[in-house]
């Protein structure tokens, strides 16, 4: 499954709160966001900590992630030295584990940073210009959502050549659409209420309108829509390294390492099982953090 | 009316996979390895190279190169492929059918379960069969589908040994007379039982676990519509009147319950066709997406290209229909 098309689930959800709720609402809405929920407050844990391993995981390894030592530690199953056993060199695999989570959530990062200030601006034109810009630009967007993703950021990625930087380029050109889409909704909702008109009529510049009172509100949704993505984002990025197009071994992303795995997948359980488990955890702590934060942001779409 | 818009959106259609074979197109042109050269082999001479750039028409320039692209692909000739020599789209119709094979079972089974769980876990709302329904519809969408595939084949090929661990067929078995290229149909058709029961258990892995991350979307959107639904007026008039709850869902709110589960299906589309790519590879299945994947490793552009626009093709007109079908089930739309 595929990460832009997924999110279209959430663009099928009722769009996101219309009034914009208030400081002290919203802090409230987060405590019974995190304490009355436990699904959330799992989330929100898992994702807590993937940022830690991820910006601390040199530290925390237990042994050399590329440390080789194919005579003693070949394949060897879990055990106290090694947590979750060793792969076809010897190398420990919940280093390797604990290493991969940078690289993914590195790509995430970098790549909804492109999609989301690229779709945001385009959504942003399309939106308050209307007219013929926005038909233009909208059927420019629509023609990149005509594919399954999944099979674009493939075609992409193949055609520019089988690395990481190359399957970043490929996933941001299939997560921008989303995000365009996304924020050009909000705007056309948001030009018409009266705190835009009033501002309008005060002779408030477009640029200075767009920066001062539209983008604020169309932030909040931006934010959700960037925590579901995150999960896919690393989900695209191990399917394209499992199918050889991203990360290329001897990276210790988790779809590259399941990619090796798959050769002992009769001998070695561990070493396909671990960073499975880890690549289902983080697809699946973003995606209920994201629709958490989005029930608590707008509590009539809680009946999901 | 719906002329007009079917009109509509074939042009559209057109202007995208336009769009879309010239970006492939310039894509793979930019690479600098020359495709020439890996026909030819590492060792060949510059003589041999100059000719298969020539025989390939690599010697052209780039827009004229891609004219004579666009002319074949009319005429449904997508070259050659580079690695296995034979006319692209002769690959192709070897390995479409069995991908068609696999995501035509995998969307049954999604919907042919999805429906009944979500309409059940609405219904029941906080029963057992609610908790069990959205787990699938949690995990459905967290778990990577190849890791489900590898984690499918472990258990029931490695450790159970209950089902064959991939591919259509296995070699001792002679495949049925193609008339429709689906394995298990043509096997019916030419009354080889014991062929239809093979590819059926060969068929089970493969469809099971692509066909999880469509019936997790299918029960969810059947569900939230199912529980908008049951909340409405006319719900409760026909409550009111008399008529039994089952009748009432299943008359009143199970048709306008699954109409947001239909605008789901182009969605569900895009899930098949991309978990395809993966599943293929995992369960070494003969179709379109391992084939795309082998063009890829051996950069075989004419390959790449073709596979792209063929799934292009058939995501965008199933996408089509499934519009023209919402068209004809909810009457308050227009375009």
């Amino acid at each position: 499954m595929t990460a832009a098309d997924l999110t279209n689930i959430e663009a099928m959800a009722p769009t996101l709160t219309k009034s914009r709720t208030r400081q002290g609402q919203l802090r409230r809405n987060l405590k019974r966001f995190l304490v009355d929920n436990k699904l959330n407050l799992i989330g929100a844990i898992i994702v807590a900590v993937f940022l830690f391993l991820a910006l601390f995981g040199e530290w925390l390894t237990p042994h050399d992630p590329y440390a080789v030592d194919i005579v003693n530690a070949k394949l060897l199953p879990p055990s106290t030295d090694h947590l979750m056993g060793t792969d076809e060199l010897g190398r420990d695999v919940f280093s390797r584990i604990i290493m991969g989570t940078r690289i993914s959530l590195q790509v995430a990062v970098v790549v909804l940073s492109f999609a989301v200030i690229f779709g945001t601006i385009v959504g942003l034109i399309a939106g308050y210009a209307g007219g013929l810009v926005d038909e233009i630009l909208m059927r420019l967007t629509d023609m990149f959502l005509a594919f399954p993703a999944l099979v674009l950021a493939i075609a992409i990625s193949a055609s520019l050549g089988r690395n990481l930087r190359n399957t970043m380029i490929a996933l941001a050109t299939v997560f921008w659409p989303w995000y365009a889409r996304l924020v050009r909704a909000q705007v056309l909702s948001l030009k018409e209420r009266e705190f835009v008109e009033a501002a309008r009529s005060l002779g408030m510049s477009r640029n200075r309108l767009i920066l001062k009172h539209i983008l604020p509100n169309v932030v909040a949704v931006i934010i959700i829509q960037i925590t579901i993505d995150v999960g896919y984002a690393v989900l695209a990025t191990s399917s394209l390294s499992f199918l050889g197009l991203g990360a290329q071994p001897p990276s210790p992303e988790w779809g590259t390492m399941l990619a090796s795995a798959r050769n002992y997948f009769r001998d070695a359980w561990w070493y396909m099982t671990f960073p499975g488990i880890a690549l289902t955890l983080t697809v699946f702590a973003f995606n209920v953090l994201g629709d958490g934060l989005q029930d608590a942001l707008n509590p009539r779409s809680g009946s999901r | 009316m719906i002329a007009r818009l079917i009109v509509r959106r074939l042009m559209f259609t057109v202007v995208v996979l336009l769009g879309l074979s010239l970006m492939t197109f310039t894509l793979s042109h930019l690479v600098p390895a020359n495709p020439a050269r890996l026909i030819a082999g590492p060792r060949a001479s510059a003589s041999t190279v100059e000719k298969i750039e020539i025989e390939y028409g690599l010697d052209q320039p780039l827009p004229r190169q891609y004219v004579n692209y666009m002319k074949g692909v009319v005429q449904l000739d997508f070259g050659r492929s580079f690695s296995s020599r034979k006319p692209v789209s002769e690959d192709l119709a070897r390995y479409l059918p069995a991908t068609i094979e696999l995501g035509l079972y995998a969307f049954l089974l999604s919907t042919l379960a999805g429906v009944p769980l979500g309409v059940a876990s609405a219904v029941r709302r906080d029963s057992f069969i609610d908790h069990v329904s959205r787990i699938i519809s949690i995990s459905g969408l967290a778990l990577p589908v190849f890791w489900l595939a590898l984690m499918a084949q472990f258990l029931f090929f490695g450790k159970l040994g209950w089902l064959p661990d991939g591919r259509r067929l296995p070699d001792s078995v002679k495949a049925p007379p193609g008339i429709t290229g689906l394995y298990t149909i043509d096997a019916l058709l030419a009354g080889q039982w014991s062929t239809f029961v093979t590819a059926v258990e060969h068929l089970i892995l493969p469809v099971v676990v692509l066909a999880f991350g469509s019936l997790a979307v299918t029960t969810r959107m059947v569900r939230a519509g199912m529980l908008e639904v049951l909340d409405q007026d006319y719900i409760r008039t026909a409550r009111a009147k008399g008529l039994a709850r089952p009748a009432v869902i299943r008359k009143h709110a199970l048709k306008n319950a699954l109409l947001p589960a239909v605008t789901s299906i182009g969605l569900q589309i895009g899930l098949l066709l991309s978990g395809a790519f993966l599943v293929e590879i995992v369960f070494s299945w003969p179709g379109i997406g391992r084939y795309a994947v082998n063009a890829i490793l051996q950069i075989d552009y004419n390959a790449i290209m073709a596979t792209t626009l063929v799934i292009a093709v058939i995501f965008v007109f199933l996408n089509l229909l499934t519009d023209i079908i919402y068209l004809f089930l909810d009457p308050r739309i227009s375009f």
